[in-house]
This record gives structure tokens, C-alpha cells and sequence, in this order.
């Protein structure tokens, strides 16, 4: 958050027109100005930025030092092709508007595009850059386009000349299929030497990278933190939610080998009630029916003591169809619910479920194999209800008990 | 320690009157053309250590002997005498001029400026030398700034100490001297209890 005032020298000269950068170098370039301005405007509000240009008739400059990011993109627009670049003119009118600044407290930064031939010697702009370390100016050189013989070395010496304690950078980009402003995100010319711009860059770097974002939920934390920490949160609600019904599920499954067993170490309560009665059902059947149908009606009763008991928060055709789709899902949400809901409320809601004959029989219906007109199918029926009975008779028993 | 003083330094200690050092603030000292970033703060120690460089002094960058040191003070002052020791052999300052409460000046600007005083110096390594200022053109100094031109042939300018003799008064020039406002809220200076790890934020 280095509070800044930078001024950035655009070539517009005849070299411009060159499509190797696409679409063309000017416009490649007029790109990469707009997002440095937005890079540099964003990290610190204070900050200033200016333009102006070293071709044409002469260097010219478009907009002083100002934060307002709007004038900045306007001033881009109907900028003119053509001339020969002016690189010492273009330093000293760019240094001058900086002295010139508003806010004395503001650092001085100069940001060069140098995309056409430099003719003027080494000396001369180590000359240009000494100057500008004295006044502690930092520079930073874009050299993209034309590679002369020579020009890189030269723009190097520059930067050495001007460097000061790493506040100065250079930049060569080659020409390619990727967008200059996309490799100048990378650079430090746009990050600002580690802080600062980093959180803009990021995302910039991010939407140019092609919708990935660096951000777990697509959202900045600097930018929104409650919104990020509120959808982290939910996430890893959902999460523990999942987790916990994936483990219930696994639960159930091993509890329901056991049912048959009367296993007092059964860890839910509940489950240890329902048990002993689909264990003490099994029984009974066992003396009635064979053994495929035995088996097929304990599953069946088994679930049915499961499913009613999650009968006051949702219907059982809903159950069933959600079991259809989903069995770990409908068991573990069976389960939950259970853990929530008292014993007896369970017990008395299974009851009447039992007790509603059309229900079983429906049940006993969608079964194969089962005749509801059975005799014995009957009989069992019959030894339910009775059972059911007097554990309503005892749920009443101890529920005036418990009120007290 | 030999002091310019018509009595022996037992008898009264120097040292309590170069006592403005304490009265700078530091961290917005700033000079330019200088070789290492933030050296300029050694500059200005007791009068006891003007001597003790350990080291750190302040240079200029090669080749080129002049300097411009920006010194704040934390309340006006009066400036009764400067006293400055450079380095050897030519690094010391020849000439310095002095502008008072301006900030923001470049090397142009001292270049083409009317100093509000100049001295020509003498190498001085033992500190015993000190220059007197026109004192009623310096009665309120909230901000003082050195211009050195030139030293004494060497390629480099060295600054090893700079004593400033005078009072303090408990004034200010500026009734407010930093604001920092926001145009914009930033988000980190803001801290939620959210994010401090807990509460709900609700919506009224």
C-alpha cells in the first residue's frame, strides 16, 4: 500500500501499428495501461496516476497525476499514431509533472513503454537515469516490439542506473499469442514489489487465467470478508452434515445385521428399543412362516418400525419415494430424526402407524410373495396390534409418570 | 574534548545544549541523493557519540557530492547554531544553505532557490566547530532542510554527525500535522467480530 504517484509514458509512434501483439501494439499497450492504472488506484485510493505520450509531434501530456480512474481510460480514446518516440524528452516532462504533484508525500514512479527503436546512446539515458535516482524517481520499463540490436542492453543500463534499492523493474516482453497486459500481471511491475496490488492482481490474474479462480468461492476475502467467511462456513456445515450422515448410514447398516440379535450394546437407545421388538417379531414369525418369507417380513417390519417413526416431520410416501432415490440418504435422515425425537413420541407414532391396518397391509402388499389373505399373515397382524397395545398402555402408564 | 568555549568543558557539560536531536522526528528525516536509504537517521545522535560513527554515516552516491537533508521537528524550535562533521579526505562539506519550513524540495528547487542562510565550512572531524545562524530568522522552525553543494574534492560526500544547538518551545507551526482519511473503506482496517472468530452478524 505504497502511496504513489506514477506517471506512465505511452509510445505511440509509427512502430505501433505492427499486429504482433494482438490485435496491435497500440492497442495490446492501451490495455495494459488501463489495468495498471486500476492495478495502482485499487491498492492505495490516494494513489495518482498520469499519462502522457512521447511520439507524435512532440511529448504531450494527456492528464496530470489524478485518482480519478475514469478521466485516465477517457484521455486513451482518439489517441493518435504516428512520429518517432522521444525517450529523454519523454522522462524529463514525465519527472517534472511528478514534482509537480499535489501531495508531497506521494513516492515519484515513472512506468515506460518502450516499444520502437531507441536512438539515443547509452550514455545519454544513464545520464536521465542517474538524475532520477538523485530525486529518488523509481522506473519501470516495459521493452516490448521492436528488438533492436542493442536495446535491451540499453534500456538494462538505464535500470541500473536508476535502481535504487529494487524500487525500479524492468520488463522484456516478447512478441506471442498472449496478451501483453497477461504477462504484465505477473511481473512486478504490476504488484508492485510484493504488497500492495497484490490482492487486484490476483484477481486479475485469476479472470485472465480463464474464470479459475484463486479464491476458494470466487470472492475476494480483502474485498467481502463476511460473504467469504459466511459461504467457507456453509461449506464446511455441509460438510460435517454430509460426513455425519455417511457415518449413520454405515452405522445403520451394521446395526441392522445385528437386529436380529438382542444386542444391549447397541449404542442408541432407540435403536436397542426397536430392536428387541423387531427381534421379539422375528420370533414370532419364525414359529409362523417359512424362512423366505421370514426373512423378507423381518427386513420389512424392520423398516417399518424405522419409517414411522420420522412420520411427524415427513409423509411416508415421501419417505419411500426418497428411499427409492437415495437409501443412505432416507437412512440416515430416518436416523437423525430418530436422534432427535423423544422414545416415546417414537414408540406411540409407530404404534398407530402399526395399528392403521391398511398401512401394513399395503406394506405386506408391495412385498412378493406374501398373500395378505394368508392366514398366518393375518395372525401376525393380529399378534402386532396386540403387542402395540399394551406398549401404548404402558407409554401412557409412564408418560403421566414423566409429567410429573 | 575541546570546545570552542572560553571554559573547560568540566565545568559545564556541552552536551545538554546539542540536546535538539530529541526533538526531530525521525522517521520523516528523509534526504536525497544519498547512497543507503534511511542512512540519514544516524546523522543525529547525543553530542556524546558525535564521534562514534560504528559505521552507518550518511554518503552520497558516487561521483556526485551533493546532498539535501529534510529534517522535521515534532514541535517548533529555535536554532541557535549548527555543527556538522564530515569525513576525510575531501569528503567533507564545503558550503551548506539552509531553508527553513518548506517541504518537498529537489535538487532544482535548492539550486534555484534563495537559501534563508549559507556557510562556508570548514573540515571539521573533531565536532569542536559550529556555526552560528542569523537566530531571529530562526525563531519558529517546524522543519529544516540542508542543502550541500559541494565537499572538498572527494568523490563522495560523508556525513558522520549533525548537532543542532537551540530550544525547544512547546508550540506547533501546523495545528494538525498528519491526517489520514479514508476515500475509500478498506476492508483490513476494518476488523468484524466475524472475522475475529465469532458472533453472528444479524440484520435489523
Amino acid at each position: 500500500m505504497v502511496l504513489e504517484a506514477t506517471m506512465i509514458c505511452i509510445d505511440n509512434s509509427e512502430w505501433m501499428r505492427n499486429g504482433d501483439y494482438p490485435p496491435s501494439r497500440f492497442q495490446a499497450q492501451a490495455d495494459a495501461v488501463n489495468l495498471i492504472c486500476g492495478a495502482k488506484t485499487q491498492s492505495n485510493p490516494e494513489n495518482t496516476v498520469g499519462v502522457l505520450t512521447m511520439a507524435g509531434k512532440g511529448v504531450r501530456v494527456l492528464v496530470t497525476p489524478t485518482s480519478d480512474l475514469g478521466k485516465i481510460l477517457a484521455c486513451m480514446h482518439g489517441l493518435e499514431i504516428g512520429g518517432e518516440m522521444n525517450l529523454p524528452a519523454g522522462i524529463q516532462v514525465a519527472q517534472l509533472a511528478l514534482k509537480h504533484r499535489q501531495n508531497k508525500k506521494q513516492q515519484q514512479r515513472i512506468i515506460i513503454f518502450a516499444g520502437s527503436p531507441i536512438r539515443h546512446d547509452k550514455k545519454l539515458l544513464e545520464m536521465i537515469g542517474k538524475k532520477l535516482k538523485k530525486n529518488s524517481v523509481a522506473l519501470d520499463i516495459v521493452d516490448f516490439g521492436e528488438e533492436d540490436d542493442g536495446k535491451p542492453e540499453k534500456l538494462e543500463a538505464l535500470l541500473s542506473a536508476v535502481n535504487n534499492n529494487e524500487t525500479s523493474h524492468i520488463a522484456h516482453v516478447p512478441p506471442g499469442s498472449n496478451a501483453l497486459s497477461d504477462v504484465l500481471i505477473s511481473t512486478p511491475i504490476f504488484t508492485g514489489d510484493g504488497e500492495g496490488g497484490s490482492g487486484f492482481a490476483a484477481a486479475a490474474a485469476a479472470a485472465a487465467a480463464g474464470g479459475v479462480s484463486g479464491f476458494d468461492f470466487g470472492v475476494d476475502p480483502n474485498l467481502d470478508p463476511e460473504l467469504a467467511l459466511a459461504l467457507r462456513v456453509s461449506m464446511e456445515e455441509e460438510r460435517a452434515r454430509q460426513e455425519a450422515a455417511a457415518k449413520k448410514a454405515a452405522e445403520d447398516a451394521s446395526k441392522q445385521e445385528k437386529g436380529g440379535d438382542h444386542d444391549s450394546s447397541s449404542q442408541n437407545a432407540t435403536m436397542t428399543e426397536h430392536a428387541t421388538v423387531a427381534a421379539s417379531e422375528a420370533d414370532n414369525k419364525t414359529n409362523d412362516l417359512t424362512d423366505e418369507e421370514n426373512s423378507l417380513l423381518q427386513q420389512a417390519l424392520a423398516m417399518s418400525m424405522d419409517e414411522p417413526a420420522s412420520g411427524h416431520d415427513m409423509r411416508d410416501t415421501d419417505m419411500t419415494e426418497a428411499a427409492a432415490d437415495d437409501p443412505e440418504l432416507a437412512l440416515a435422515l430416518q436416523l437423525s430424526v430418530q436422534d432427535n425425537t423423544k422414545d416415546s413420541e417414537n414408540q406411540t407414532d409407530m404404534s398407530k402407524l402399526l395399528a392403521d391396518q391398511s398401512f401394513v397391509s399395503s406394506i405386506l402388499a408391495s412385498l412378493p410373495g406374501v398373500d395378505p389373505n394368508d392366514p398366518s399373515v393375518k395372525d401376525l397382524l393380529a399378534s402386532m396390534q396386540s403387542q402395540s397395545e399394551p406398549q401404548e398402555k404402558d407409554e401412557n402408564d409412564k408418560s403421566p409418570n414423566e409429567k410429573k | 574534548m575541546a570546545c570552542l568555549h572560553d571554559h573547560s568543558c568540566e565545568d559545564h557539560d556541552c552536551s545538554s545544549d546539542w540536546s535538539l536531536y530529541k526533538h526531530i522526528d525521525t522517521s520523516k528525516v528523509s534526504a536525497l541523493n544519498e547512497a543507503i536509504p534511511g542512512s540519514v537517521r544516524s546523522v543525529f545522535k547525543a553530542w556524546e557519540q558525535r564521534l562514534n560513527s560504528s559505521g552507518e554515516l550518511l554518503e552520497s552516491n558516487e561521483g556526485d557530492p551533493e546532498l539535501l537533508i529534510f529534517i522535521p521537528f515534532t514541535s517548533d524550535v529555535k536554532i541557535k547554531s549548527i555543527s556538522i562533521i564530515g569525513g576525510a579526505d575531501g569528503t567533507s562539506p564545503s558550503k551548506m544553505r539552509a531553508f527553513i519550513n518548506r517541504d518537498g524540495i529537489d535538487f532544482s528547487d535548492a539550486q534555484s532557490m534563495q537559501a534563508i542562510q549559507e556557510w562556508d565550512l570548514v573540515e571539521n572531524l573533531q565536532g569542536v566547530l559550529e556555526y552560528q545562524t542569523r537566530y531571529s530568522k530562526f525563531q519558529s522552525v517546524a522543519s529544516i532542510t540542508l542543502h550541500i553543494p559541494d565537499n572538498f574534492g572527494g568523490d563522495t560526500t560523508q556525513i558522520q554527525y549533525i548537532g543542532l544547538k537551540g530550544e525547544a518551545t512547546q508550540l506547533k507551526r501546523d495545528a494538525v500535522t498528519n491526517i489520514v482519511y479514508e476515500l475509500m473503506p478498506n476492508p483490513s482496517d476494518h476488523k468484524t467480530r466475524a472475522e475475529t472468530g465469532g458472533g453472528f452478524s444479524h440484520v435489523e
